[in-house]
């Protein structure tokens, strides 16, 4: 371990035990390894500091006297540097501790390890089998998913390549608000600093390695973002009469209502979200299934299908 | 390194390997980790007093590092995750556990749960089963729909290993009901339970499986086009060979695009597809 790890540590105490705000100059002249010229210290202690945020820990910064521009000072308040689960009952703990095990060997794997030892070191023992659950297991290996959770827990700019509709690259510069899941892809989304807003973006898309970019704190998530409901963006809020040939087309008919059921073809309520999507959905059941409205995507699957005759004749 | 001394505080006299395994590091950076908060600490703050030369870690007078340091972002991230994957695990009878950790996700997550939302891509009852007949060399049985043609069907197949890719589980296994080694997508396996009857997934296959070398031609939509033939290209390639088991998948599969891709060999392939969409367009007059 290096001199820095241990000036962090001496950093921290002395933050820590301290009852009132303590100033540069008498946090440069009590602790080791501040050496140098003073813009030199400066720097150091600057980047401390930033170093000791990314950890989690709350430095507050206050005057002695608010009435004079005073030299700042710094402390570290017990009650925030204190992992606070008093009020978490030991079902609720072994829930926590099943959670940091489905990473294992997952890209959040060390993340989760950490969590876990701060758990034990409260001294509560977890005991997951009391729960009657199974821990699930994460198998994200992207390793661009740490980097992007690491901006998201900073507000940290990033930046990357993302393969476009043409697999033209498209480079992009993004505030990250949020990731998650959804059909077994990840997602990440942000206000994009191109085109001024909010975007979303499947992580397997991206083509580069993802660069933080700035500073941290840089912007504020707004209050009303909800990674949910922007993950929810495929719902199927149309709907299509199609029609189906007896006893094919399970995977139209498992999403479907029936409305009518004749003799070799029953006709379903067919809800979709976009109508690329439902001309897809119902030419790959071939024969199988044709569209009766609406009239447009009719028309649609009509011209690609005397396209793929032009193409393959 | 800060996290030690709480650790080390609830767990007086851990044995350094133990400790080491714990913090998943060696035991030489344990060691020097040790020696370097052994030398922290300051008379007017905090004095650390650490004793491990017996091989065994105790730690006294650490009354301001030993509280235990509040989640980083990163690990209620991490944690959040989990839960969310709990949570779609659980059965739905299990209320009092989906209310606890609806609790939880408020309790930990704070002003970060509105940033995180994982949904498992499978249920892991269908992937536990599986794991659980490969660990006995038990046979499975289940409904399986095979897309490519459309049909569901009782399959009697010998597992032999899962794989994962893009957020999809594939088994490979061996097929009793086709008599050859197949590959099936977990998520499209329904009421699948474990056969009292020994598996045998390296058996010579009773029939034998064909393929067929398709080239195609990337015309327009190419991340989509070229998603579904689940090949990785970039800007300005176009052309993707492949090799398909049957040449329904391959027909389904291009008409499925809409003219977004064109096969350009074999011969045959190309005869079949034109032939079923103009069939499809006769249902259209």
């Amino acid at each position: 371990m290096s001199r820095k790890s241990e000036r962090l540590v001496n950093l921290t105490i002395a933050l820590l035990a301290t009852k009132r705000w303590i100033t540069k100059s008498e946090i440069f002249a009590t602790i080791d390894g501040y050496e140098g010229e003073a813009e030199a210290k400066e720097r150091m202690f600057e980047r401390d500091k930033d170093d000791l945020r990314n950890l989690g820990i709350d430095i507050e910064v206050g005057t002695f006297d608010p009435l004079f521009e005073d030299e700042a000072g710094y402390r570290i308040r017990p009650e925030n540097y204190r992992l606070n689960f008093d009020q978490l009952t030991s079902r609720e703990f072994s829930l926590i501790a099943m959670a940091t095990q489905s990473w294992r060997g997952a890209v959040l794997d060390s993340s989760a390890l950490s969590a876990l030892v701060k758990l034990k070191s409260l001294g509560v023992d977890s005991d997951l089998d009391a729960i009657g659950a199974s821990a699930p297991t994460i198998t994200a290996s992207d390793s661009n998913l740490v980097t992007v959770i690491d901006a998201i827990a900073q507000r940290r700019s990033i930046s990357f390549t993302y393969r476009g509709p043409e697999l033209e690259d498209q480079n992009r510069a993004l505030e990250p608000y949020g990731a998650g899941t959804r059909a077994g892809h990840w997602y990440v989304a942000g206000r994009d600093l191109d085109r001024q807003e909010l975007r979303l973006f499947r992580m397997d898309r991206i083509d580069s390695e993802v660069l933080p970019q700035g500073k941290n704190q840089s912007y504020e998530i707004p209050n009303d973002f909800q990674m949910q409901t922007l993950l929810d963006f495929h719902t199927e809020n149309l709907s299509a009469v199609i029609r189906v040939r007896r006893d094919k087309a399970h995977s139209l008919r498992a999403i479907s209502q029936m409305i009518s059921d004749d003799d070799e073809w029953c006709t379903l309520s067919y809800p979709y979200s976009s109508e690329s999507d439902l001309v897809r959905a119902v030419l790959w059941h071939l024969e199988d299934a044709y569209i009766l409205e609406p009239a447009s995507a009719v028309v649609s699957v009509q011209k690609a299908l005397n396209e793929i005759v032009k193409i393959h004749g | 390194m800060l996290d030690l001394v709480p650790f080390i505080t609830t767990h007086q006299g851990i044995a350094l390997d133990e400790l080491a395994a714990q913090f998943q590091i060696s035991q030489t950076e344990l060691l020097s980790d040790l020696n370097s908060l052994w030398m922290c600490g300051d008379s007017r703050f905090d004095l650390i007093d650490l004793e491990f030369e017996s091989g065994f870690v105790s730690i006294r007078n650490a009354q301001t590092l030993n509280l235990v340091r509040s989640l980083s972002p990163q690990e209620i991230i991490s944690i959040l995750i989990g839960l969310d994957l709990i949570a779609h695990n659980l059965d739905s009878s299990r209320t009092d556990l989906l209310t606890d950790i609806a609790v939880l996700r408020k309790k930990v997550g704070r002003d970060m749960g509105r940033s995180i939302e994982a949904l498992p891509s499978l249920s892991s009852h269908t992937a536990e089963l599986i794991s659980q007949a490969i660990a006995q060399r038990r046979t499975i049985e289940c409904q399986y729909h095979s897309i490519s043609d459309d049909r569901v069907t009782t399959r009697t197949i010998d597992p032999i290993e899962i794989s994962e890719s893009d957020g999809i589980y594939f088994l490979k296994a061996y097929c009793h009901t086709a008599g050859a080694h197949r590959t099936f997508r977990v998520d499209r396996m329904k009421d699948a339970k474990i056969l009292d009857r020994e598996s045998k997934p390296n058996q010579e296959p009773t029939q034998s499986s064909t393929t067929i070398s398709v080239a195609v031609t990337l015309v327009r939509e190419k991340r989509y086009a070229s998603e579904t033939l689940g090949r990785t290209l970039s800007g300005n390639e176009s052309q993707v060979e492949l090799s398909v088991f049957n040449q329904a998948w391959l027909s389904r599969t291009v008409i499925g695009a809409a003219g977004a891709m064109k096969v350009t060999s074999p011969t045959e392939s190309r005869t079949e597809i034109t032939s079923l969409a103009t069939k499809i367009l006769d249902l259209y007059r």
